[in-house]
């Protein structure tokens, strides 16, 4: 199969044709779709349920002025007016906008590094494999938890090195300029392994006869990632970006809590914590829903953009 | 859950004005269920919860054993001799403070019918129409026992949340480390600027000279307001209007950060916020804390020399010190909101001996509070709950200046904390953020609704 | 992607034509010296990585009042804290619990998102990529902003306090069915079409044709998908109060007390709840390296 499989590849317009002489037969169209149907209800129905109602049931309740308690005041677009003129909302937005931009590529590099490493054929890469995605097995509470005495002020494990070289030790959650960057480092740490693995299904998607051919043809290891992997990687890439980015704007509440709690100064306050803050800290439900709205809206837009400008994250022909 | 037969025909009015909005924007036919799902608390009958931290639990701590233990107990003796039965939920304390359980609860009518608040909630639970009045269940000699320990639990004459503890704030302090540095009884700091200076002494590469709370939230503001109140400062007058903006607010907000700017002060808390084992390790010399950690200390290092003193004073300050405590609440939209007031009342707001010496047991024997009650305090000083050292000065010098927790709902907490985490961690102007933060607090009082701030 | 591939198939024959004595030399000295680097490189990014865990472990053993000192060695060594976890609180039922909801989730998540991938991936039908639209937009909503909604949605569909409303919110969502259909999309079409040539239905040609060659990727969602509800801390809090309907996590919060912070205690919890999820990992890696050895893919 393995010699075989990649010319097959681009060979469809052969079995195109014996497709079409096939007869008909009772609507195949119609087949198809009924299959279809069936094949996507389950999850279609649940994400309807569990996802889709209570969304709408959001931002309807962005409309009013919640309790908390069970009372609700029709407020029209006040809870966005609000939202307009708040600055500790902007202020969040920015953090989030700063800790997406950082985040993000340096956690694709990272990741796609740690996959091109790991794809080896080394003695033991099981265990490297293994201990590259370790992180990621502890829930998020331990791992804020641990990053919190390890970036102890006095006694922790960094501050130490720090003070062996040579250096002075740092308040690293305690400053504001520190502790977005410490956060975003330890969610760093978290997830490199999880894209790695993701990266590494890709990686191995790849037939090996084209770094063969390539090697034969004197290319370097910088020529075959450039001419092979990276394109034909695309949508592997694709989807651990797009991925990694609304993870990055819509998660990370569990560690930003244990670590920081939002502070010091609202350095670390991110959108989805404000949000967080304003509903279950403050009972702002209707405020809440407004911002948590506003940013699926601002989310639905720039991914509609970005599956318009790759066809769908299919990066083919569009059959 | 299970009985749902009378759900249908009993949906409060504002809800069926978000259903029409729903179904207005495409959920039509998930309304109908949900209508007839709210609100249904009411209807169902049977047991009471009782949400609360402290119990039922098992822990290695004999004190953490002891707290559950007088849950566990109270409980038992009310199903006991009373027809409606009450279930205890244990709740663990981060969880229940910070967690996403008891607001989600609450906001689907879901929430329990018995639960414990603090006074940082207290508006925000009232003016939400959740807290019954337990005034009715009450002996009017039981709330004169209280006395102003009801006021930031009061709404008019009415009660509606019977504290179980007062808990004041006092500088704990380690003996070794003073020792260490040269330093004796005598040299107890009585003003700021002393305070500093020997935190200046006490401070190494390892060892914190003098700790206040640094992450932000309820907790934190209620640290600092002592050291504002000192200065002849407050958030709102006593008619109600903001008071902040003023020269004790700054000099509060300046002594933090000076603490901080010169390294006397840390700014994240040593030992990850365990304060035993931050003493213990040899970690900080002076930590601002409450009561509470006497008895964690009794349990857990029993044999640590340490001590408290009442807060230094700033030039031509008045001594004050910040009370806390948690309280019951009933659930006027629960099962049973009678019973649940009744059994509030009956645990700890009844003039019987039983309910006066639950809360002796409660404050001097399972946890190392001031009692709420005067009858309390003087049956727990007459047994020996306060001959400790400890316990005598926490009674009789810190607690007499202590001023109540405030009651500021979520938007003057957030005004305020932001100034302090600012100033004390941003360095910002103490000018600028104080005047900002009044600003803020002006304009959220003008367009508040609800009981009285104060 | 697909222009790229000519590229590099239409260099293929002028590979061949080299003879296998020159490959042999070219491929044999170079990465002798390059291994070694690589195996340095990737021993000291799996120490960086694990470095903290391992702190983890250890400081499980520490005690109370050493669990903060910073040191890597302990200076007292107890066992204590593992003796709490499993005797003082019925740890082993929050274990039971969270394996038995996290076990179900994943084979139903990951049949209903294999199926419903398979059907973006391949069957035509009109408004296919609208609906792929709407599933990947499920992804944008954000989890604090739609708790209460949800939380009454379980209410009306009686999930409340029960194994049911641990496990079925859960099953549904929509980055499993993305990634399985990036991973169908690249996927060779011939042999579902020769199937269905032969007259073979779509279930048949998913059951038997892509289900199998997509272990890898399976493989690869099973370990996500059991880890994220192994980890799931917000959802069962919010949805049981029955304290036999504990999950792990859950579990290891409860260590926390209202004044004392027994993190001792937590991290120890924490390792027992981390040593079967690694346990799991490690096998399955092998399986998902296995796997795609024997599916031809490569």
């Amino acid at each position: 199969m393995s010699s075989v499989a990649a010319p097959d590849r681009t060979a469809t317009p052969a079995s195109e044709s014996v497709r079409r002489s096939r007869p008909p037969g009772l609507s195949r169209k119609h087949r198809e779709w009924v299959a279809a149907g069936l094949f996507l209800a389950p999850d279609v129905i649940g994400l309807l349920l569990f996802v889709g109602i209570p969304m709408v049931l959001s931002v309807a309740m962005s409309f009013f002025q919640v309790s908390g308690f069970g009372s609700y005041e029709w407020v029209g677009l006040g809870n966005y007016e609000r939202m307009m003129n708040d600055p500790l909302f902007w202020s969040s937005m920015r953090i989030t906008g700063l800790y997406v931009v950082v985040l993000v590529p340096v956690l694709f590099c990272v990741s796609l590094g740690l996959g091109l490493l790991v794809k080896q054929k080394l003695p033991g890469m099981g265990a490297y494999r293994t201990m590259l995605f370790l992180p990621y097995v502890i829930s998020l509470v331990v791992v804020g938890l641990l990053w919190k005495f390890m970036l102890d002020d006095q006694v922790g494990v960094v501050n130490r090195a720090m003070r062996a070289a040579g250096f002075d030790g740092r308040s690293w959650l305690g400053s504001p300029s520190l502790a977005l960057g410490c956060v975003i480092a330890v969610m760093v740490w978290v997830m490199m392994g999880y894209y790695m693995i993701i990266f590494l299904a890709g990686l191995q998607e790849i037939p090996n006869e084209y770094y063969e051919a390539a090697r034969l043809d004197g290319a370097g290891p910088w020529t075959a990632f450039r001419t092979i992997t990276w394109p034909l990687l695309r949508p592997t890439s694709f989807f651990v970006v797009l991925m990694a980015t609304v993870a990055a704007i819509t998660g990370g509440l569990d560690l930003v809590f244990v670590l920081t709690n939002g502070g010091p100064a609202n350095g670390t306050a991110l959108a989805i914590f404000y949000i967080y803050q304003q509903a279950f800290g403050f009972g702002e439900y209707g405020y809440a829903a407004a911002m948590g709205s506003f940013l699926v809206l601002i989310m639905v837009i720039c991914s509609a953009v970005v599956f318009k400008l790759t066809r769908g994250g299919r990066f083919d022909d569009g059959e | 859950m299970l009985q749902h037969g009378n759900d249908a025909g009993r949906p409060a009015p504002s809800r069926r004005r978000l259903l029409t909005a729903m179904a207005g924007a495409g959920a039509a036919a998930a309304a109908p269920a949900l209508l007839s799902g709210c609100g249904t608390a009411q209807a169902k009958g049977g047991r009471l919860q009782f949400w609360n931290f402290y119990g039922p639990q098992r822990s290695p701590d004999p004190a953490v054993n002891a707290q559950s233990a007088w849950f566990v107990d109270m409980v038992k003796q009310w199903n006991a001799t009373h027809r409606t039965q009450i279930d205890l939920v244990y709740i663990p304390q981060p969880t229940y403070l910070n967690g996403f359980k008891l607001p989600s609860a609450f906001a689907t009518g879901e929430g329990p019918d018995i639960f414990l608040l603090s006074p940082g909630d207290f508006l925000r639970y009232y003016n939400g129409g959740v807290l019954a009045d337990l005034t009715p269940h009450m002996d009017k000699e039981a709330v004169a026992d209280y006395g102003s320990a009801l006021d930031s639990r009061r709404v008019g004459d009415k009660v509606y949340a019977l504290p179980m503890e007062v808990e004041p704030l006092a500088m704990f302090y380690s003996v070794p480390a003073w020792e260490k540095a040269g330093l004796s009884e005598a040299d107890i700091p009585t003003t700021w600027d002393q305070m500093l200076d020997i935190g200046d002494k006490l401070r190494s590469g390892t060892r914190a000279g003098l700790v206040f709370e640094t992450n932000p939230g309820y907790y934190q503001n209620f640290t600092w307001y002592p050291w504002m109140w000192q200065g002849g400062g407050d958030v709102l007058d006593e008619r109600g209007d903001v008071a902040f903006d003023s020269a004790a607010t700054r000099q509060a907000l300046q002594f933090w950060q000076d603490a901080v700017r010169h390294g006397i002060a840390p700014r994240t808390l040593p030992a990850a916020g365990d304060v035993i084992s931050g003493f213990k390790a040899g970690n900080v010399a002076m930590w601002q804390q409450g009561i509470w950690q006497v008895s964690s200390f009794k349990a857990y290092a029993p044999d640590f020399p340490y001590g408290v003193f009442k807060n230094p004073l700033p030039p031509g300050g008045t001594y004050r010190t910040a009370l806390g405590g948690w309280s019951f609440c009933a659930n006027a939209k629960g099962r049973d909101p009678d019973a649940a007031a009744e059994f509030c009342a009956w645990a700890l707001g009844s003039t019987k001996d039983e309910s006066v010496d639950r809360m002796v047991e409660w404050c001097t024997v399972a946890k190392s509070d001031v009692a709420p009650r005067a009858s309390a305090l003087e049956r727990g000083a007459a047994k020996g709950g306060y001959d400790s050292a400890t316990m005598k000065a926490f009674k009789d010098d810190i607690f007499p200046g202590g001023v109540a927790e405030p009651r500021y709902p979520p938007v003057v907490y957030k005004a305020i904390s932001d100034a302090i985490q600012g100033t004390m961690l941003a360095g910002r102007s103490v000018a600028v953020e104080t005047e900002r933060a009044a600003e803020s607090i002006a304009a959220y009082t003008r367009s508040y609704k609800g009981a009285s701030l104060i | 992607m697909a222009s790229d591939t000519h590229a590099v198939t239409a260099r293929r024959p002028h590979t061949e034509r080299r003879p296998h004595t020159e490959r042999r030399s070219r491929t044999g000295r170079r990465p002798r010296t390059g291994r070694a680097g690589l195996t340095a490189l990737a021993v000291v990014l799996s120490a960086v990585s694990v470095f903290p865990v391992l702190w983890m472990v250890v400081s499980a053993f520490k005690t109370r009042s050493t669990v903060t000192d910073g040191k890597l060695i302990p200076t007292e060594i107890t066992v204590q804290n593992f003796v709490y976890v499993f005797t003082e609180v019925p740890f082993a039922r929050y274990l039971w619990n969270s394996f038995f909801t996290s076990a179900v989730i994943t084979v139903a998540a990951l049949l209903f998102h294999s199926m419903a991938a398979y059907a973006l991936a391949r069957l035509r039908f009109p408004g296919r990529e609208k609906i792929f639209m709407a599933i990947f937009a499920t992804l944008l909503v954000t989890a604090p902003v739609v708790l209460i909604p949800l939380f009454l949605v379980a209410r009306e569909l009686h999930l409340l306090n029960s194994y049911a409303g641990l496990i079925i919110p859960a099953i549904f969502n929509a980055f499993g069915i993305f990634l399985l259909r990036q991973f169908y999309l690249g996927l060779p079409k011939e042999l579902e079409e020769a199937a269905i040539i032969d007259g073979c239905g779509h279930w048949r040609v998913y059951w038997n044709i892509v289900l199998p060659m997509s272990r890898p990727i399976l493989s690869a969602l099973a370990v996500f998908f059991f880890l994220a509800n192994w980890n799931a801390f917000v959802w069962p809090l919010v949805v049981t109060n029955d304290e036999a309907l504990t999950v792990v996590q859950l579990g290891i919060a409860s260590f926390q007390t209202q004044y004392s912070s027994n993190w001792n205690y937590i991290l120890a919890a924490a390792t027992v709840a981390a040593l079967p999820m690694l346990a799991l990992f490690f096998t399955f890696q092998r399986q998902i390296v296995e796997s795609i050895k024997t599916s031809g893919l490569k």
